[in-house]
Formats: structure tokens, sequence, C-alpha cells
């Protein structure tokens, strides 16, 4: 074994390969998650689920829950009325944490979360949404929390979701002349050689286009100059 | 395998020389020049040709006042790798634009290629000046994922260990706060404690400074008889120095002067901003973790949650005086009533197995062999947010599992980024002398900001 993050990638010249294929399955029956000694009360949210179901009907597609934690899918296109009403009329003033997650399916490939919470009644909600390679559009809620001007751009930075009508549509972390995404799981783990372009590890030579040559497969470059070895002197 | 080319940036004739990044430095100028601009301006644009009219030209800045400075990345006032891009009217901050990124390492991306286990020493490099807060996170929520049960001593030393790690951390904050406002000697003065710490997490962990100490299922090594001493030496000491603090501070024309008034956020805007921790609170928000979703015992210990009112940078000096007194408290607390009893779950899809059992039988071996190498498996589609209030706020790991040893996707929702995020805010409207002190008083960590 070569190399333990890929067993089966016995050329390294070969295209990385996944080798787990997500498929949400096994939802959770409802006596499991009694039993999570870490679960917790706040994020068990009845009451405003059956409000965002009267307020927005279909557009509340369904309910998963796991270790007492709910989980509410909504229509994407929905999103921004759906946090501007648990924000004004439900309390949820505080917002925590947005981020992607790339579930690598054929339909539905990416999904938004949105963690959510009241400090006045003690509740922590989460959204999600689902959405599809084609359309990689997604409502900005920035309007609504001004908090999640930096994760959407972190979200759009790692996965290249398009924000609409965000204020400042920037990458977060890598540089603007960058053009992956790398939280996407086709995105190799040591990255694309290349892509970005690091200073030179000698005074006078040239660029490092590839930090990590060995695993790639070419001599990495030295900073300093290794002593001649002498075959005959052992 | 052909030979690279070197970048080609259109629009930029660089020549041999290569300069970094031009379309992430335009980018950011050009945010700063559209910030929030003027309305009068936009309007008085919008009727000409686009520019402003010439006599108005001159009115916008007739002195040359304006400027563009950039403070960082490398600046030892930034505490880290903090670029702030701020534009200038004298010598007051009309807009900032802030650049992080320098330290970016992806551990999101990496941790989905560790197991669960394999993943916890990353977890120390994030917010690296209290690495024990960061593994107990890891741990939790990988066991909150998996429905793993902690023996109650494990719970007790991890409770301990983290007001530990809090102290040290709000002590370094104290120190660099000092010496960004001019008092160099206090820096010196809150290390010592921190050595001490040091000394502490040395006996316990066996590493002063990136410990691991933590397991899922557990921890690492029970206390020894010599660590229990030093803990108890320690929060017997600690208050004094605390008064010795505040007798230096508390009057001090400088620091008050310094702090009072400075980098001042409204209750409501803290909510809006998103802030968090002890930031949050120093707004009058009383929104803890500790409190909101106890974990480990906390439910169990009596300790109150500082809360302050005003909002600027005094209020959180006092503020994490106030909660290193607290956690002063707890430690004490949890020294009387921890109980014996087993540090790690006893199950081997759980937790690893004791040394001893490793060495000693062929089931220990094989179990720990099956723990290295696959480890804790949670069930398919699973998914859970754990957070614990870190000193720097909550730091919170949200886990999907696909039914295998290692993490789907790992989301780190990291107290810096979310304080940094606001402090861009903050900044404006300051004068650039106070910049120092609102980034001391932050106290963003640029390894948890970056991932």
């Amino acid at each position: 074994m070569s190399n333990p993050d890929d067993p089966r990638a016995s050329d390294p010249q070969d295209p990385e390969e996944l080798r787990f294929h997500f498929t949400p399955s096994d939802e959770p029956k409802p006596e499991q998650e009694t039993d999570n000694p870490h679960a917790k009360a706040t994020t068990r949210v009845p009451e405003v689920i059956e409000a965002l179901r009267d307020e927005f009907g279909a557009a509340v597609l369904n309910v998963e829950r796991y270790a007492n934690e709910d989980t509410v899918y909504v229509e994407k296109r929905q999103i921004r009325p759906i946090c501007r009403f648990l924000k004004e009329d439900e309390g949820f003033t505080y917002f925590v944490d947005l981020g992607g997650i790339d579930n690598f399916t054929e339909e539905d490939r990416y999904e938004v979360f949105y963690n959510l919470v009241s400090p006045e009644r003690q509740k922590r909600i989460r959204l999600k949404i689902r959405v599809d390679e084609e359309d990689m559009r997604v409502p900005s809620v920035v309007e609504v929390y001004r908090a999640a001007n930096w994760n959407e751009r972190e979200a759009y930075d790692m996965f290249g979701f398009e924000f609409v009508d965000h204020p400042d549509p920037r990458r977060m972390y890598m540089p603007e002349d960058f053009e992956y995404h790398p939280l996407r799981k086709e995105f190799p783990q040591l990255g694309v050689p290349g892509s970005l372009p690091l200073p030179p590890q000698t005074p006078d030579g040239e660029l490092t286009m590839d930090p990590f040559a060995a695993a790639h497969g070419s001599k990495p470059v030295k900073s300093y100059e290794e002593p001649a070895t002498d075959s005959d002197s052992e | 395998m052909a030979q690279p080319q070197k970048p080609d940036f259109p629009g930029h004739d660089l020549g041999d020389q290569f300069r970094f990044w031009p379309k992430h430095n335009e980018k950011i100028y050009e945010r700063l020049e559209s910030k929030h601009a003027w309305l009068e301006e936009k309007q008085a644009a919008a009727q000409g040709d686009g520019e402003p009219p010439v006599t108005q030209k001159s009115e916008l800045d007739p002195l040359e006042n304006e400027m563009i400075l950039n403070i960082g990345p490398q600046h030892p006032a930034t505490h880290g790798v903090l670029r702030c891009v701020v534009k200038l009217d004298g010598e007051t901050i009309e807009k900032s634009v802030l650049d992080i990124g320098y330290l970016h390492r992806g551990i999101e991306k990496l941790a989905e290629h560790k197991t669960y286990q394999e993943f916890m020493p990353y977890t120390d490099r994030m917010d690296y000046l209290s690495p024990y807060s960061n593994n107990v996170a890891w741990c939790l929520a990988v066991e909150k994922l998996a429905g793993i049960e902690v023996p109650e001593r494990a719970q007790w030393i991890r409770m301990i260990m983290s007001e530990l790690a809090r102290i040290s951390s709000h002590c370094l904050w104290l120190g660099v706060g000092m010496m960004d406002a001019g008092a160099v000697s206090g820096f010196v003065w809150t290390f010592q404690e921190r050595e001490e710490i040091y000394s502490i997490m040395d006996e316990v962990a066996g590493a002063r400074f990136t410990v691991s100490h933590s397991r899922i299922g557990g921890v690492s090594t029970d206390f020894s008889p010599r660590a229990i001493e030093m803990i108890r030496d320690f929060v017997d000491t600690f208050p004094d120095r605390i008064k010795g603090w505040e007798g230096l501070l508390n009057k001090n024309r400088i620091w008050i002067e310094r702090n009072k008034g400075v980098g001042r956020v409204t209750k409501e805007e803290a909510l809006e901003l998103g802030l968090t921790g002890p930031n949050l609170r120093g707004s009058g928000v009383p929104y803890d973790i500790r409190r909101f979703e106890p974990y480990l015992k906390y439910d169990e210990v009596d300790f109150t949650i500082p809360v302050r009112e005003e909002g600027d940078c005094l209020a959180r000096y006092f503020l994490r005086l106030d909660e290193m007194k607290q956690s002063v408290r707890i430690i004490e607390q949890c020294l009387d009533r921890m109980t014996e009893g087993p540090i790690r779950a006893d199950d081997a899809k759980e937790a690893y197995p004791s040394k001893d059992e490793v060495y000693y039988s062929m089931e220990g071996m094989i179990h720990d062999f099956m723990y290295t190498d696959v480890g804790t498996v949670p069930p398919k589609g699973a998914h859970s947010y754990h957070a614990i209030e870190s000193p720097k706020g909550e730091l919170g790991f949200y886990l999907t599992s696909d039914g295998t040893g290692r993490p789907w996707r790992v989301r780190i929702n990291a107290p810096s980024f979310t304080n940094l995020q606001a402090m861009e805010y903050m900044m404006e409207g300051s004068l650039v002398a106070d910049t120092v002190v609102i980034i001391g008083s932050i106290d963003p960590v640029m390894g948890e900001a970056d991932k």
C-alpha cells in the first residue's frame, strides 16, 4: 500500500477515485434518539416547524431528526422569506452558521444548511436546502441576517454556490486568481498542480507550481544542495 | 511531465516579475471603494458623465487627507496573519476591508480523509492558544454523532482542563492586550501564569502546547497525584494574581482611556453582526453554550455567566477577568466532586483500549489495531452539530457521516471567524491607533479563523 489515503490508487497518475458514495438512508427511528447521551433539549423545535408549515405550506419539504436535532428541509426559492419569518415572527434573531455539503449524487448534489438560534426561546433550528449541480444559484440571506455575509462568501469559495444578491461576492480564503472550489468531492486532496503558484524554493529558482511534487510522481525542488555522494567510498 | 508555464494574468504585463494574486488585490481595493459609497457622491456622478464635477472633486479631499493603508498581514498587532486594508481620512478609518486566508490549510478537506481519531491533533492547531478546548469540542461532536457515552471521571477531567485552557487563553489575551496598549511588563506577568498552566498540561498530557489529550470516548491518561496537586496550587494562587493585575489596570488612566468607548457595539448590533463568546456577552447578550446547551457536567456545578452592557473594549476586559475567576470556581468544584472510575468507554468500537490491555492481551492488541485502522463508525446518513463554549466563543462541529470510519463532511463553526466579520464594522469610524486595541479585545486567532 503505497498511498494510505487511497489504497486503490496504485498509479499516482490515475485520476483520484472516490471510494464512498453517499446515499442518505436509514432514517433514525423515534426510539433511537432518546438514548443519545449528548442530546440537547434546545434542538427540538416542533412548534416552530408547525408555524413554518402553516405559513409556507409545501415549501417545507420534510423534517429529519437525529440525536434529538430537528433538520427542516425547505424549498430553495423560499429560503429568504423563511429566514425572515423565523427572524421576525419566531425570534430566531441570532445567526450562527451556514455552510455547504457536497453529497456527490446525481440529483440535488449540494446542500446548504443554516444554523439559527433564538436566545429568548432557548432554541436552535437547522434549515437545509438542496441545490442541484445544474443551477448553483442560491438566494442570499445577507439582507435578513447580516452575519451570513462571510459564511456565504466561504461557501461560494469552497463549493461554488452563486449567492444571488450578495453584496460582496468575493472568495473568502483562496485568492481571486484561483479557479477551483476545493471542498467539492472531485477536487484532489493534494490540490491541482499549477493552480496556485508559490514562491521559488531557491533564491534564483523557478516558481513552485506543485508543493506536493513527490506525491505526483516528480522530483521535488530542494532548497539546499545535497553533498555529492561517492559510491566507491563505502 | 510538461514544464509548467509561468502564470499568465490577463491585463497585467508583469514581465519577469511575479506578483502574488493581482486579481485578488484589485478586488479588495474595488471593494474598499464601493463599500457604502456616499449617496451624494453617487447622485452627483449620475448627473454628469460619471465623474464627480470638478468643483466637488476638490472639495472631496482638498487637503489630500485620504490615504489607503495596509495593516498586516505580518504585523505583531494583528495577532497573526490578519490583513486590514483601511481607507483613512486623516487619522480616522472611513472604510475597512479585512482579508483573511493567509493561514488557510483546508482542514475541513483534510478531515474527510482521516478517521475521527486521526483528525483530533489537527484541532490543536486551530485555536492554538487553548488546544484542550478544541480537543474536547471535537471529541464531543464525534461522540454525539456516534452516540458514545463518556465515563464520569473523564468528563470531570475534560472540564478541569478546558477551564484551564480558558484561563490560559485569557492570560494571553490580557498580556498581549496590555502590550498593544503600551504596557510591556504585563505580558511577562501573564505569561508566567501561562507557563504554570503549560507545566500542568505537561504533567497531565505529556505535552505542553499541542496537548491532544482527549480521546473519543474519554481521555488518554488519568490525572497523576502530582497533577492534582499542581492544579490545586494553581487555583489557590491564581485569584491573587488576578487581583494584582486588577490593581495595575483598573485605576490606570492610560489603560482606561485607551479602552473606554473604543469599539463599541450595542446589544442589537452584536446579535446582528453575529459576535460570539465574551464579545457578545460584553454587549449584554447572556448567550453562553455552557448554559444554553450544557455539555459535560456544566449543569451540575455552580458558576455565573458574567455579562456587561457597555459593549466597548473596557467591558470586554472586565468580562474576561470575571470569566477567569469563574473558571477558578468551576475547577475547584470539579476537583472536589471528581469521582474515581474508568477514564475511557469500555467498548472496542467506541474508544481505544488501555495500554495495559494492548501490551498484555491479544484482544487488546487487535482492538487497538482496529480502532486505529477503522475507528468509530457512526450510522450512515447521521448528521449532528455539537458546540462548546471555547475561550473565544461558540466552537461547533457539524459532522455528516456516510457510515464509514471517516467523516463525509466536517463543518467547523469557528468563533474567531465570526468575530472578525464584526470587527470590520467596528473598525469603521475609529482611529488608527485604536485598531490595535480593538483587535486585541476581539481576541481573534488566525489559525481558527482561517481553518
